[in-house]
Parts: C-alpha cells; sequence; structure tokens
C-alpha cells in the first residue's frame, strides 16, 4: 500500500490548469454559437440548396370557346412511356448510359418498337433532371397502351403516364384566330433558378393562345423533393398543384366560323388561281367578330410535341404563308369598296349633290393621261346612286377631284383606315390613307388630280386589312358608328369566377345626313339586277353591299404580273343590319364575279337562306 | 459501524459526476439511435444495442475500479503500462487491419483498440512515476525526458498503425500532468519546441489522407466535394440545427446521408446531436462535459495526495481534450481526425476506457480522507 502523504495545499499550477480547460470549453461554446446561432440561417440556406430540389409542373391551358360555349380549344392526354433513371439501380462501377441502354433495349425488344434515344439525351437528363422522368415514347396510340399493359408495365422503371396535349378539335376551324401552343422557352430570370428541374409550360405562339397567353397559361404548380447525395428523390416535403388555366370564351360563333370557311374554300375561282383569301364577320351594333378566316390555312394540331417534323416545317417554309392571318395581317387596296366612303365625303363636302351627273364613255381624260372605267363601253349618263350600284369609275373621277383630296382623307380616318383598329389578336398591321402632305414626304412629288382619282375608287396609294374594311362597313351599317373590333368575350377561372369582360366600345360617330342616301345605293347594288353586287343577292334578305376589283402588281419569279384584288363589303338585314361582311380575295376575276358570291354563301348560311342567284342575267365585274 | 463495507462507498461517491455520466450515456443511446436511423420502417443498423452492452460491461468496470482503492491500483502501474505496450505490438502483428490500419485486436463488434486503452495506461504510469519523485525532482529536465520517454514509446506504437489522432492525444495528457506536477515551463517549452521540429518529418510519413484532412482543415472550401466533404457537411448539419435544432430523428443531413455513414455514430455524433437539437442541444453536451471536468479538478484538487491529484488531473486532461478535439472538428475548429467523443462516441473500447477513467475518480474522490 502506497503511504499517502495529505496534500493540503492547494496546487496553483491546478488552477491554471483549470482555467485553461474552463476556457476551452467557453470556446467551444463560444464556436457552436457562432455556427449554430449567427450563421444558423447560412447554413440552413446551404443544407437546402443540396437536399431540396423543386420540380416545376405546369398547368394544363384553358379551354377556348365560342360565344355559345362550343369548345374551339382543348386538352386532351398523350399517354407517354417513361423511364425514371434514378430508379435504375446499377452496380456503382457500371456506366449509367449502359444500364439505361439495356434496359431501353429489353423494353424496346418486348414492345417491338424502336428507341430514338441518344446517348447525349440519356446523359444530360441522368446528370441535369435526374428524378423527372425521360420520355422513350410520346402519345402511344390505344392498341400500343394495351401492349405495353400487358407485356411491359412490370419492367423496372418504366412507366404509362398521361400529360396534357392542346387539341383543337374542330382542326383547322379559325385556325388562324386561335393560333397554338407550343413549348415555352425558359426565361432567363431567377424563376430558372428556383426552379431546379424545370419544365416548360405550353406557351401561346399566335393568335388568341398568344394574346391570352398569360390567362390560358394557369399558375404552374410545384413539387418539393429531397434528394440524397447521389441526387435520388427520398420522398416529398412539399406539393402544389398547378392550376389551370382561365376559360376564355370568343364573340366567335363556331357555326358562322364554319360557314364563312366553307364558303371561301368554295369560291369561284378561275382556274389556277391559288386560294389566297380572307372574311371578317363583325355585329355592327358591337364590333364583335362572328368570323375571321383566312386562307390558305393550317391545322394547328400539327404543333404538339411528336409532330412530324417535315410536316411542320412545309407549314412554316410554305410560300403560300398559310400561318399567316391574311384578314389582320394582310393589307390589300380596298379599290370599288372605298367608294361609299369617297361618295359620303363628296356629300358632306356640300360640293356635289346626289343628283349630280357624270356622262361615262368608258375613260376621262385627266390632264394628259386617260383614267379608264372598269367598264369599257362607259355606263352613259349616272347620278351617285347609279355610280355606286353600277360602280362607275368616272363618276367618283369626276366628283373625287371636285371633292378635294384631303376631304376624302378626313373621311376615310373617320372610318378607321389607315390605322390599326386595336383589335385584341396580336398580329394587326396598320393600313393607309394617303394625303397630299403625306406623298411629298413619301415620294418628293406633288400630288396630282390623277392621285386624286384614284383615291376615289379605291387605288393608288389606299391600304386596308379585311378587319379594318368589314370595320368601315359596320359603321356604314349602323349609321356611323366606329365600333372596336374585338373578339374575346370574357375570361373567367377554371370554377367559373369572370376575371375580365369585354365591353363594347365606341371609337368614333360619324355623323352624316347623307348615311341613308349611301345605304340605299348600298343596297341596289346587291338587290337589284344590274347591281355589280347582285350575285351577293339572297332571298328573303335585304342585302345591302359593295364590290371592288383593285388592280396589283406582284413579282413571281423575278416578272411583274397584274393580277386583281377582288373584295365584297356589305352588311344584312339592310333595316337592322345585324352582320357586317368583308371578303377578299387575293386574286380573282372580279369582285363581283368572286367575292360577292362567297359573301352570298355567308349571309345565306348565317340566315338558313339559300343564296339567290342571280340567274339569266349577266354577272357583272367590278 | 461494522456493516457492509460497500455501502459507506455509495454514500461517499460524487453523485453529481455520476449524474452527468448517466445523462452523456443516455444521451449516446438515443442518438447513435437516431445517426442509424434510415425512416420509418426501414432497416437500420443496430449501433445502439451495441453501445448498451458497453455501458453495461463499462458500468462493471466503473463499480470495480470505483471499490478498490486506487493507491492499490497505481502499485500494479507497472504492469499495466507493459500490457499496454505488449497489446500495442500485439495489435501490429494480428490486428485487423480496417482500412488501412491495424488498430482492431479481436473480432467484429467484440474488438478492442489497445491505443485507447494505452491512454488510460500513460496516465497511470506517469502519475505513479510522478508520485515517486520528490518536488525537487519534478523540476528537473530529466523528470520531464523521463515523461517524455514513457509516452513516446506507446505514442510510437501508435503512430505505427498509423493512427495520429490517439496517438497526438497522448501529448496534452502528459503535458497537463507534467505541468500540474511543477515541471519547469522551460522545460515543457524545449519539450514543445522539439516537437515542432518533429513537424515537417511527420508530414513527410503522413498519409494522403491525413495531409488532405489538414489542408482541408486550413481551407474548408478547397474541395468541398471530396477531402471536404465530411468537414463541409457536418458544419452544415450543425449551422442548419440552428437554436432549437430540428427534432429528433429530423435532422435531414444524417438522414440523408450527407453526413457520412460509416463515421457518423463514432466521429460525428455530435453533429447529429447539433442538427436534431440545436443549439440548446449542443451547449447542453458542453454543459455535461464542463460538469465531468469541473468534478474531476475538485476530485484533484480535494485528493488525499498527489498521486490521486495527478491521477485526476491526467483523467480529466484526457477527457477534455477529447472533447476539444471531437466537437471542435465537427465545427471546423479542429482539423478532421477519428478522436471520439467520451461516453457519446459509438465505440467499445473508449466507452470502457471512459468509465474506467470516471471510476479512478470517484475512487480518488472516495479515498481524501482517511475513514
Amino acid at each position: 500500500m502506497i503511504v499517502s502523504a495529505s496534500s493540503s495545499d492547494t496546487n496553483p499550477r491546478l488552477r491554471i490548469f483549470g482555467v485553461i480547460i474552463a476556457t476551452g470549453l467557453l470556446l467551444l461554446l463560444l464556436a457552436l454559437f457562432r455556427v449554430q446561432v449567427l450563421n444558423a440561417e447560412a447554413y440552413g440556406t446551404r443544407e437546402q440548396a443540396q437536399s431540396l430540389r423543386r420540380i416545376r409542373m405546369p398547368s394544363a391551358r384553358g379551354d377556348i370557346v365560342d360565344r355559345h360555349g362550343v369548345i374551339l380549344a382543348n386538352n386532351r392526354p398523350s399517354h407517354d412511356v417513361v423511364i425514371y433513371l434514378d430508379q435504375l439501380r446499377g452496380s456503382k462501377r457500371q456506366d449509367i448510359y449502359q444500364v439505361v441502354s439495356s434496359n431501353l433495349a429489353v423494353l424496346a425488344e418486348t414492345m417491338k418498337m424502336p428507341v430514338t434515344l441518344t446517348e447525349h439525351e440519356i446523359r444530360t437528363h441522368y446528370q441535369k433532371r435526374r428524378p423527372l422522368p425521360l420520355t422513350v415514347w410520346h402519345d402511344l396510340p390505344p392498341q400500343t397502351q394495351a401492349l405495353f399493359a400487358e407485356r411491359a408495365a412490370q419492367l423496372p422503371a418504366v412507366d404509362l403516364v398521361a400529360s396534357p396535349v392542346r387539341q383543337y378539335p374542330n382542326g383547322s376551324l379559325a385556325a388562324h384566330l386561335l393560333g397554338f401552343a407550343g413549348q415555352a422557352e425558359q426565361p432567363a430570370d431567377e424563376d430558372a433558378d428556383e426552379f431546379y428541374y424545370y419544365q416548360a409550360d405550353t406557351a401561346g405562339k399566335q393568335g388568341i393562345e398568344k394574346t391570352c397567353d398569360e390567362a390560358l397559361r394557369g399558375t404552374p404548380g410545384g413539387r418539393t423533393i429531397r434528394v440524397n447525395p447521389t441526387g435520388r428523390s427520398v420522398g416529398e416535403v412539399g406539393f402544389k398543384p398547378a392550376e389551370r388555366g382561365d376559360r376564355v370564351t370568343l364573340t366567335i360563333d363556331a357555326n358562322i366560323q364554319r360557314i364563312v370557311e366553307n364558303a371561301l374554300d368554295h369560291a369561284p375561282l378561275s382556274g389556277g388561281a391559288e386560294l389566297r383569301a380572307a372574311a371578317v364577320v363583325l355585329d355592327p351594333r358591337t364590333g364583335e367578330v362572328l368570323a375571321m378566316a383566312s386562307r390558305p390555312t393550317f391545322d394547328p394540331n400539327l404543333f404538339t410535341p411528336g409532330a412530324p417534323a417535315e410536316e411542320v416545317a412545309w407549314v412554316l417554309r410554305n410560300p403560300a404563308s398559310p400561318l399567316l392571318n391574311r384578314a389582320i395581317g394582310a393589307r390589300y387596296a380596298p379599290g370599288s369598296t372605298f367608294k361609299p366612303v369617297t361618295l359620303l365625303a363628296a356629300l358632306d363636302s356640300g360640293i356635289v349633290k346626289p343628283t349630280d351627273t357624270a356622262n361615262c364613255e368608258g375613260s376621262l381624260q385627266i390632264g394628259n393621261r386617260s383614267f379608264r372605267c372598269w367598264s369599257k363601253g362607259g355606263h352613259g349618263r349616272v347620278d351617285a346612286a347609279g355610280a355606286i350600284r353600277l360602280s362607275c369609275d368616272v363618276w367618283f373621277y369626276e366628283k373625287g377631284m371636285t371633292t378635294k383630296p384631303e376631304n376624302i382623307s378626313k373621311m376615310a380616318v373617320a372610318f378607321g383606315l389607315g390605322q390599326a383598329s386595336g383589335f385584341d389578336v396580336s398580329g394587326e398591321v396598320g393600313g393607309l390613307v394617303p394625303t397630299p402632305a403625306w406623298k411629298r414626304m413619301h415620294y418628293g412629288e406633288r400630288w396630282w388630280d390623277g392621285d386624286t382619282a384614284q383615291m376615289s375608287i379605291g387605288q393608288s396609294f389606299l391600304l386596308a386589312t379585311p378587319l379594318q374594311m368589314a370595320r368601315a362597313t359596320a359603321a356604314l351599317a349602323n349609321g356611323g358608328t366606329l365600333w372596336r373590333p374585338f373578339v374575346v368575350r370574357r375570361i373567367e377561372t377554371a370554377d367559373g369566377t369572370v376575371v375580365s369582360e369585354t365591353k363594347p366600345e365606341q371609337n368614333r360617330n360619324i355623323s352624316s345626313p347623307h348615311f341613308e342616301f349611301v345605304r340605299q345605293a348600298m343596297l341596289a347594288s346587291v338587290q337589284e339586277v344590274g347591281g355589280t353586287g347582285h350575285s351577293a343577292a339572297v332571298k328573303g334578305l335585304s342585302v345591302a353591299g359593295k364590290t371592288g376589283t383593285a388592280e396589283a402588281d406582284i413579282r413571281v419569279d423575278g416578272a411583274t404580273r397584274r393580277i386583281k384584288r377582288t373584295w365584297f363589303i356589305g352588311f344584312a338585314p339592310y333595316e337592322a343590319p345585324q352582320v357586317a361582311v368583308a371578303v377578299v380575295f387575293e386574286q380573282g376575276d372580279s369582285g363581283g364575279h368572286t367575292a360577292a358570291p362567297v359573301a352570298g354563301q355567308i349571309f345565306a348560311g348565317i340566315y338558313g337562306k339559300s343564296a339567290e342567284r342571280a340567274s339569266g342575267g349577266a354577272t357583272y365585274a367590278d | 459501524m461494522p456493516t457492509n463495507r460497500t455501502f459507506p462507498l455509495f454514500k461517499r461517491m460524487d453523485w453529481v459526476l455520476f449524474a452527468a455520466m448517466a445523462a452523456l450515456a443516455v444521451m449516446s443511446i438515443s442518438f447513435i439511435y437516431s445517426a442509424s436511423y434510415r425512416g420509418p420502417g426501414q432497416p437500420m443498423p443496430q449501433f445502439y444495442r451495441q453501445q448498451l452492452f458497453w455501458f453495461a460491461v463499462g458500468l462493471a468496470f466503473y463499480i470495480a475500479v470505483a471499490a478498490v482503492d486506487y493507491r492499490l491500483i497505481c502499485q500494479w502501474a507497472t504492469v499495466w503500462y507493459v500490457l499496454a505496450i505488449l497489446s500495442l505490438v500485439l495489435v501490429l502483428v494480428i490486428g485487423v487491419k480496417v482500412y488501412g490500419a491495424r488498430r482492431w485486436l479481436g473480432w467484429g463488434r467484440m474488438g478492442i483498440q489497445p491505443a485507447e486503452v494505452a491512454k488510460l495506461a500513460v496516465i497511470i504510469g506517469l502519475a505513479y512515476y510522478l508520485f515517486h519523485r520528490t518536488t525537487e525532482q519534478r523540476r528537473r529536465w530529466n523528470t520531464v525526458l523521463g515523461a517524455v520517454t514513457l509516452m513516446g514509446v506507446p505514442l510510437v506504437l501508435i503512430l505505427v498503425e498509423p493512427d495520429l489522432g490517439s496517438a497526438l492525444t497522448l501529448v496534452p495528457i502528459v503535458f497537463g500532468m507534467l505541468f500540474v506536477a511543477g515541471a519547469r515551463g522551460k522545460h515543457l517549452a524545449l519539450v514543445a519546441l522539439m516537437g515542432l521540429c518533429l513537424t515537417p518529418v511527420a508530414w513527410w510519413h503522413m498519409k494522403k489522407y491525413q495531409r488532405e484532412r489538414l489542408t482541408v482543415f486550413l481551407n474548408p472550401n478547397r474541395d468541398p466535394l471530396g477531402a471536404g466533404w465530411n468537414l463541409n457537411q457536418s458544419l452544415i448539419a450543425v449551422g442548419s440545427g440552428g437554436v432549437t435544432g430540428k427534432g429528433y430523428l429530423q435532422g435531414t443531413q444524417n438522414l440523408l446521408g450527407y453526413l457520412p455513414r460509416t463515421v457518423t455514430p463514432n466521429d460525428f455524433l455530435f453533429s447529429v446531436i447539433a442538427e436534431e437539437k440545436g443549439f440548446a442541444g449542443g451547449a447542453c453536451v458542453v454543459g455535461l462535459y464542463a460538469v465531468v471536468v469541473w468534478r474531476g479538478l475538485r476530485i484533484a484538487a480535494d485528493a488525499r495526495d498527489r498521486l490521486g491529484a495527478l491521477l485526476a488531473t491526467g483523467i480529466v486532461g484526457m477527457l477534455f481534450f477529447h472533447v476539444f478535439v471531437n466537437i471542435g472538428m465537427t465545427i471546423g475548429l479542429m482539423p478532421v481526425t477519428g478522436v471520439p467523443l467520451p461516453l457519446l462516441s459509438y465505440g467499445g473500447s473508449f466507452v470502457l476506457v471512459s468509465m474506467t477513467a470516471l471510476g479512478l475518480l470517484q475512487n480518488i474522490w472516495i479515498h481524501r480522507r482517511n475513514y
């Protein structure tokens, strides 16, 4: 046994030793405080950054319906076969591409379908989007789905999933107005950062789909998942369902739209002329667009994922520009359809009286040039009403020059020409109403009397879109109210809460005591045998209208060719107009031959009557 | 009072010290469970049961060691020391190789790390050695040299295993004991200087992973996905725990495997506690160790003789140094080494060593007076 010597003194070294240890423990405590209290947020952020992944889930686009609720665009499920790369467990040393491709080979063998995924696609997906499914086949037809369920559903890591795909159940009906939707580009802003795994929305690329994209798209949802250090998902920590996009109700009447498109497709074009045309039907009481069509057309269903690339490419490259909405995106000289505007300007100026006549001998000498009337033989002596009914150019040459170009321009502008109409779908182009000042600025040349003469019959520099002409027609029909044309009537959420509702908007009111005179002249042009617009007449319906044929030079394969833009504008019923129509063909024989019968079909179709073909009598030019 | 002799022993025990130990043991079991937890219904390693077994064995050691007078135990100091050296030699010959180092004697879960046992043997040996020197002798250079030699033999043997972390823990223990024993400051400084001179040699002999750990300690962001992974993930775990923590079994860093699964129950158990219980939990752990250290120092001060005082000093030094290095490591204050946290970390050897050491402390306390 050790003999102990009692240690009564307190060793000062022990005290120092104690102090050192106490200091050490305090230091630990302070360091812990710094990490866990002062810097907790920063470390918390790092923890989330490395283990949380947010997956953006695109919402289903909202429906587009016509004024009666007929579906124009909605979604259908696309049944895709996907493979989950993070569920494929190979040994650690095995390359992921090897693992995936051997699994895909089995799948391809089972389904007897080739797999077209490239090594690059597989590797990129594995590295960047691991917890997301990788699509092997898009949009399987039902019998292949059955085959999958029967044979391949048990294969590891593969699944059949349904995703919404935009569809247009009526095919190309109102294609230009509806537009189409494609995959949105990934935004470059912080949104892309926040959603580590970004799944693109479907974005509207044209027409209503583009204009109302924000409403149609809805609110994307999101899933927040936790991943382990190898990037494998280990569970969901948050889920926010995507909210379906809003429902857009149009002013379009699908029925009228179909009538209009049908009429365009059956236009009496003489041999060889390509069908390039547009038609607009407005409600002259509100400015609502009841139908809008453009030719050639396309099927918006083509722009869904997995569509045949050649077909898409052809639509994009086709020289006839089938994607162009000619009703708002193309401008043509209005020709004689402008004459009602000239007439109103002439009468309003007070210098020209309705009873003023001109003697038409087939042409008029102005300065050292001869200006022809479309009727070579001439119309003889005609008054104002006759000049509209017969579309006599000579009367308008004479009276137009009397009226002065400024007055005509002013009236044209009052009718909404020379400017975009404010239509609520993107893609509208403006128009052109020339003035002497404008010509001096752009051509450095004075305004000749010949220019006035030409403008009086809707030529020279005048340009208007079919929609602008329809709008002016509506103003003629309703006695001077210029409406802003619109097509989006209402936007409401999926549960029916109205987000916005469009009220008709009156842009201008043209007041003139001579409206009734002009309208009557237009009525005669259609109703009376011998009127140029008679082929637009419909039995049992009082149609008023005006034809137009404007010459235009186009370049085809380096050579200039003179073609005829053929128009018809009109409204019905005369007593209380409900529809205003503008129809144009890029190439045709004449307004009376080509456009008026089409308008007649449209009126007849809308009112459920048969078009009254001008039987026996000659059909008229202009 | 001619009654049961053990009864007064219990009566004279330091119950505060025992309570702190018990609390740490409970935390150990709970958080080793949490560190092995893989989510509801998932199979998980049963480390916590094994640890429970070690605590049971440790308690037996504790009671045994506390009951027999420490002076009797220290009389056998030479035997303990030689046995420790022999086991260190033996482990180099027949030890089980794990991760390229021979540190284990025995098989599987029943393995023992002689390096851990050697720590205690050195403490007892040095206390005994210094106790037999007079105050004057203890101020001499040759005492210091003797102590350094006493430490040097096992240190070199442990280095050969290799186990740098364990080897280096001997240094501050011996320094602390020499200091309290009254060695001259300049002698200690000289030894420290010589040690520093050996650093380049040590660096030269280090394995690649050891060098990487040191470089990462100096610059934690150098290789966050490689050598810096453990440190960074531990920092994130501790830091993201915040003030109150994410809740028991809710530590995502641990649950998802960002904290390295293989070493979390041993080396990074503190990170799990700090993540799940926050600063409150972390401070609580530090507080419990503070209680242990405080009681230990009091025992050193009140010991009946220098032997007891030195023994207690060595034990307190050992416990403190392990706590400081391990917790410091989890928050980047110290480089990453495999130094375990006394009583908390999973592992039989150090649980037994810690409990034996605490038993000795009780022993010194119980026998501080003649009864």
